[in-house]
């Protein structure tokens, strides 16, 4: 039944809850998919990745090399040919320092491209979740969002700059070895490469079980995250409420959870390396045994069966790396493919028309909307807003004012029907352009943490001081800001500075203000301040709007009643309009309300 | 710290060990039967240069068990380390958790919510990492080394100068890196905390970022802190980096010093070829053995910085502590007296000298203008914060005395702000009282002027709350918290401007419920409006943090000219046209 309940737009993302913890069951086709957009982020970075692998080449020749002169000393040394030692050596000192310069090159090389490509991918990520629709963060806990950004992030990190270089030196030094051995034998090479055969079998069995476990794991660290972000968010319910045993709980099942998943996925990836170690010896004892045979019979000489002997150890060397390697690519495809997902969402469009200079005129026709389907929200809704007027609505919780300020913000889409804005049809205007015309303080605010003067002049960051303090002084705040420890530097959200909701939103409006918009809207915006500042708030606002568009919903019928135009709305849908004068004369549903507003207060 | 947590999983991490020696062991021994089947088998050094196949089947078989075996004892060591390191990383997660459950206001605004997420995932990650690294990786690598060390020295002393000579530098080196990674760690963890920061709040003010249309900016932003983050990143890798290479450089030094000597000693005749070829072998083990440790140190280095952030959560005392007296009776009187309060860190003052009390089943408005402290002074009942000066009471006895539990368990608040939970209407409200029947919670909703719009969702009470209840208008979040605290059997209910979004044919609706179904109650009662305190039975004005006047209504408004100001400015016009 829950998922009945989830937004439109989120059916096709990710969901939280019971009933989808069971991992998705996906098609390992997924995540070849994914690796291959993975690599795809090196394609800019071809120059770089060429060099490096040049430089694991080289160093991939000097350390095969190396022993080969290594052993030549030792003989050497058993013919006693002592005068030639000294050369080789140098030779094998010179092959060591090439081989540590190659390596300090490559480790500098992938931690750069490491980086790089991780700052990309999140700076990518971030510029995604800024565009992201209002409808999809709503119906997304905001920690998953947040561990995708970070855990899944950094697990792709990880795996590029401590993985990229042995991954690439393993393929290498098999591709190499594989090579040599078809070169000496074909049918001993042939049956070296049957355990290679084996090993790719056995990965791919594996890679079925661990991914599920790994996709399983990142998923329920996201989840925990959500629920760090959330109970640290609403602790103070919790604690009004002594709920902390509850929810530790809770918190605990999950993290039970993601440990029991977490040792799994390990103990699996763990495997690898054992098992490929046991394979690279049961390879070792193939080459031996037929070898022998072979010799036996006169195909191939003995000296051939020791030079695979040790290609074959070559060979399990990077076999064993690559098997480690496999955990965390696979944790890395996992990370990624939850990182992808967001990525694949689609952006809101700021493509269109350009505004022009904004008069004000806004039209509602016949809009309907619902968030979920089935459940209208708004029903045929019609207005009509002239330029430069101050416009309320009012209605009962629930009726559906917030809903109209989304859609005319373009947080949410429409159905039906259109909303124009001096005529044009808002959708086909550049939404930047639209919102930036459109200064609006939230029901909910929200503040970040910066100094007071960055908050104010969010919209305008090249606001003069002067500016700044006239918009704070209209706004009332300027007397909160007085009071904190370095006034217009302090930073909010630091220790010791401590803002009521009320002195959050007298912010919120000064930032409003000072971004002086075509069109201001107010939603609710004075809930928790007083009515006396309120009421010197909209002295200053009305000066401030003179000849522009407001749109303000209240409670308080007193903040509203000098407004040019009232609209009382009623389950989504208009029920009447007028000043406040008509609606009180008309004994309606305004009436009503301000009847049992003031009830009691004319006695 | 990282042993008292390790202490439950002793015995796995010592069966852990003891796998990891036997699957060492048999990598040891391995070559020996490797070098059987090259010498004896395919040479055939003792059948006089033709292969044996049968000392190579025989031994080949030999030695595929000997692996296996030695691969199950490595899979054994693997479920151990795993266990132990993951169910300690539980524990530590838990623990912090439930410690930052306990923390105080000031405590969790100290460390931001964004560094709380970071410690409770990606540090215990850190930990959690560390502690199976040192298990599996000290342990193979110090055989390595040990058992290397050992062969080498007693083939010849001499070789014992080289690694006395090759091992402080591989010491200095680590010791050199170590010191010069470990404050970069835990800037990187720092700033790790700082990018949390900026996408949570992102995440959180995504209205506020699009109606502004700061995108741009706020890209900016995090482009700053994902610089600075890749940054300090970039610097520890490439220290990292360093280690390997040099570690090698040095060794392989060791080797070709190994082999002049060895050459040397050879010529005197003091040794055989075949023992510097054994040596090389050796050092070659002791090699890796050190490649494995600098790795171990990359991740314990990481993991120090880590355990000691966690360690700020664990050890950081609640300065709010359980007091002991409860009073038997559960009257609901709260009284104020004398009391001062400053919050922590701030130079003035935010409340002084209050003097109140509220009679068992009394109501109390407050009323004042923004900033004049209401909010401060009921968050004082539940120790949300201690006074500075003088005491709050609760059923006659200091509120320091009390038990915590079982002084919030006296007291129903609804917070300014109200925070739903992502999960259904009926758990938020059960939230207050968890053996709540339906019938109560029904009554609950029904006072609060709830239970009509939840009877319209989809699901009922069922329907799911969407993160921080976007889906749902103020109003209806308001009054989803206020049935929250309708349904919980306390006898003080503090409403902390929490009716700001209801319209006022809802409040009023709410107030008469208040009045009649919940008369036995202690009310609370901060609001900006006067219809919402006018039927108070007393009415305390604040303002400027000290209580200005205290009388009902009507006294009020003969007295107390703020009071008067304040109903002034709600009456406007329609009272003058309509009074």
């Amino acid at each position: 039944m829950a998922e009945k309940y989830t937004p439109r737009s989120v059916q096709q993302g990710f969901r939280r809850g019971p009933g989808m913890m069971g991992a998705p069951i996906e098609k390992a086709e997924n995540s070849k998919q994914t690796l291959l957009r993975l690599l795809a982020y090196f394609k800019p970075e071809r120059k770089t990745v060429l060099l490096m692998s040049a430089a694991v080449l080289v160093s991939v020749l000097a350390s095969v090399f190396a022993p080969s002169f290594q052993s030549q000393a030792i003989d050497k040394i058993v013919s006693a040919e002592y005068d030639l030692l000294p050369r080789i050596l140098i030779i094998m000192i010179a092959l060591y320092a090439v081989q540590g310069i190659t390596t300090l090159l490559q480790g500098y090389i992938s931690a750069s491209l490491s980086q790089r490509i991780v700052s990309r991918l999140r700076t990518q990520l971030f510029d995604k979740i800024v565009r992201l629709p209002i409808s999809y963060i709503d119906g997304h806990s905001h920690g998953d969002l947040i561990s995708r950004m970070t855990n899944d992030a950094d697990n792709i990190s990880g795996i590029i700059s401590s993985s990229l270089s042995s991954l690439f030196s393993g393929v290498l030094m098999l591709i190499g070895t594989t090579a040599m051995m078809l070169h000496y034998s074909v049918p001993l090479g042939l049956l070296s490469c049957s355990t290679v055969i084996l090993t790719v079998f056995f990965t791919s069995f594996m890679s079925k079980h661990m991914r599920r476990y790994f996709v399983k794991r990142q998923e329920l660290l996201g989840r925990l995250n959500g629920t760090v972000e959330e109970m640290v968010t609403n602790y103070r319910t919790i604690m009004a409420y002594n709920r902390q045993k509850q929810v530790i709980g809770d918190f605990s099942g999950t993290a039970d959870q993601l440990t029991k998943t977490g040792i799994i996925a390990e103990i699996i990836s763990n495997c690898m390396g054992p098992v490929m170690n046991m394979l690279s010896n049961v390879s070792f004892v193939i080459v031996s045994v037929f070898g022998a045979y072979f010799a036996l019979k006169g195909y191939i000489s003995v000296g051939v069966i020791s030079a695979f002997i040790i290609y074959s150890k070559q060979f399990s060397r990077p076999i064993n790396e690559l098997a480690q390697l496999y955990g965390q690519i696979q944790t890395a495809i996992a990370g990624a493919e939850r990182v992808f997902s967001i990525l694949d969402t689609e952006s809101e469009d700021f493509s269109g028309e350009s505004t022009g200079e904004v008069r004000g005129i806004i039209d509602f026709k016949h809009v309907n909307f619902s968030y979920v389907e089935g459940k209208r929200i708004i029903n045929d809704f019609t207005l009509h807003i002239e330029s430069g007027k101050k416009i309320a609505l009012v209605g009962s919780t629930g009726s559906g004012k917030t809903t109209v300020i989304n859609l005319l913000m373009r947080f949410y889409e429409i159905d039906s029907g259109e909303i124009l804005l001096d005529g044009r049809n808002i959708r086909d205007l550049a939404l930047g352009e639209l919102r930036d015309s459109i200064g609006i303080v939230l029901q909910d605010t929200k503040l970040f943490s910066d100094t007071v003067r960055a908050n104010l002049a969010y919209a305008v960051s090249d606001a003069p001081q002067a500016e700044i303090e006239a918009a704070a002084h209209a706004s009332y705040c300027d007397r909160v800001i007085a009071k904190l420890p370095e006034q217009y530097d302090t930073v909010i959200g630091q220790t010791g500075v401590t803002l009521s909701q009320g002195e959050q939103q007298l912010l919120a409006i000064g930032r409003a203000f000072l971004s002086y918009p075509r069109i201001l809207i107010l939603d609710e915006a004075t809930s928790s301040v007083d009515t006396r500042t309120e009421q010197n708030i909209q002295n200053a606002m009305a000066a401030l709007m003179k000849d522009r568009t407001s749109l303000i919903i209240a409670h308080r019928l007193s903040t509203i009643q000098d407004a040019d135009q009232i609209i009382v709305m009623d389950q989504g849908s208009i029920v009447e309009s007028g000043t406040h004068e008509e609606l009180l004369a008309r004994g309606g549903k305004y009436h009503e309300l301000y009847m049992t507003q003031f009830a009691g207060q004319e006695t | 710290m990282v042993f008292r947590y390790l202490k439950k999983y002793w015995l796995f991490a010592v069966l852990a060990s003891a796998f990891m020696v036997l699957e060492v062991y048999v990598d040891l021994y391995q070559p020996r039967l490797m070098a059987e089947i090259v010498d004896n088998g395919i040479l055939g050094l003792g059948n006089g240069g033709t292969p044996d196949l049968g000392i190579v089947k025989h031994t080949g078989l030999m030695m595929i068990l000997i692996v296996l075996a030695g691969g199950v004892c490595g899979i054994l060591s693997g479920v151990c380390t795993n266990v132990c390191s993951q169910n300690f990383g539980n524990d530590i997660r838990k623990d912090a958790f439930s410690r930052i459950m306990h923390f105080s206001f000031s405590q969790t605004d100290d460390f931001s919510v964004g560094s709380l997420i970071t410690r409770t995932t990606g540090d215990v990650t850190q930990v959690q990492n560390m502690v199976s690294q040192m298990i599996r990786g000290c342990v193979r690598c110090g055989m390595f080394f040990v058992a290397g060390s050992i062969a080498l020295v007693s083939l010849a002393a001499d070789f014992g100068i080289v690694i006395g000579v090759a091992l402080p530098l591989i010491l200095a080196e680590i010791i050199f890196v170590v010191r010069r990674t470990t404050p970069l760690f835990s800037q990187l963890q720092h700033r790790l905390d700082r990018m949390n920061t900026v996408i949570q709040e992102n995440v959180a003010g995504a209205r506020v970022v699009k109606a502004f249309v700061q995108e741009e900016r706020e890209a900016k932003r995090f482009g700053q802190s994902n610089g600075d983050l890749v940054d300090t990143q970039f610097r520890v890798l490439i220290l990292m980096s360093y280690m390997r290479p040099i570690m090698n450089i040095v060794l392989n030094l060791a080797t070709v010093a190994i082999i002049r000597i060895g050459a040397l000693r050879v010529q005197d005749g003091g040794i055989q070829p075949g023992t510097v070829m054994a040596a090389v072998t050796y050092l070659s083990q002791i090699l890796n053995g050190m490649m494995m440790l600098a790795m171990i140190f990359q991740t314990v280095t990481r993991g120090l910085t880590s355990a000691k952030r966690l360690r700020e959560v664990l050890d950081a005392e609640p300065p709010i502590r359980d007091g002991s007296a409860a009073p038997e009776a559960h009257t609901g009187t709260v009284e104020f007296r004398d009391v001062s309060f400053r919050y922590p860190e701030q130079s003035a003052d935010t409340l002084r000298h209050i003097t109140l009390s509220v009679g068992a089943g009394e109501t109390l408005a407050v009323i004042g203008e923004t900033g004049c402290g209401k909010s401060s002074l009921v968050n004082l009942i539940p120790r949300f914060y201690d006074v500075t000066e003088g005491a709050v009471l609760v059923d006659g006895t200091d509120v320091r005395d009390f038990p915590l539990d079982d002084l919030r368990s006296r007291i129903s608040f609804v917070l300014q702000k109200s925070e739903l939970f992502s999960t259904t209407i009926r758990e938020n409200i059960l939230l207050g009282n968890s053996d709540a029947s339906e019938e109560a919670i029904r009554t609950a909703a029904k006072a609060a002027q709830a239970d009509d719009f939840i009877m319209q969702q989809h699901d009922g009470y069922d329907t799911r709350v969407t993160e921080s209840g976007m889906s749902l208008s103020g109003g209806q979040r308001q009054r989803i918290a206020i049935s929250r605290a309708l349904v919980k059997p306390a006898e003080i209910l503090i409403l902390d401007d929490s009716t700001s979004a209801l319209d006022f044919k809802t409040e009023a609706a709410l107030q008469s419920a208040l009045r009649t179904e919940y008369a036995h109650m202690t009310k609370i009662i901060i609001a900006q409006r006067i219809s919402s305190v006018q039927h108070a039975d007393r009415i305390a004005v604040l303002d400027n943090g000290a209580v200005a006047a205290c009388g009902t209504h009507e006294e009020l408004l003969q007295t107390c000219e703020v009071y008067r100001e304040i109903y002034r400015s709600q009456l406007k016009k329609g009272a003058e046209q309509n009074g």
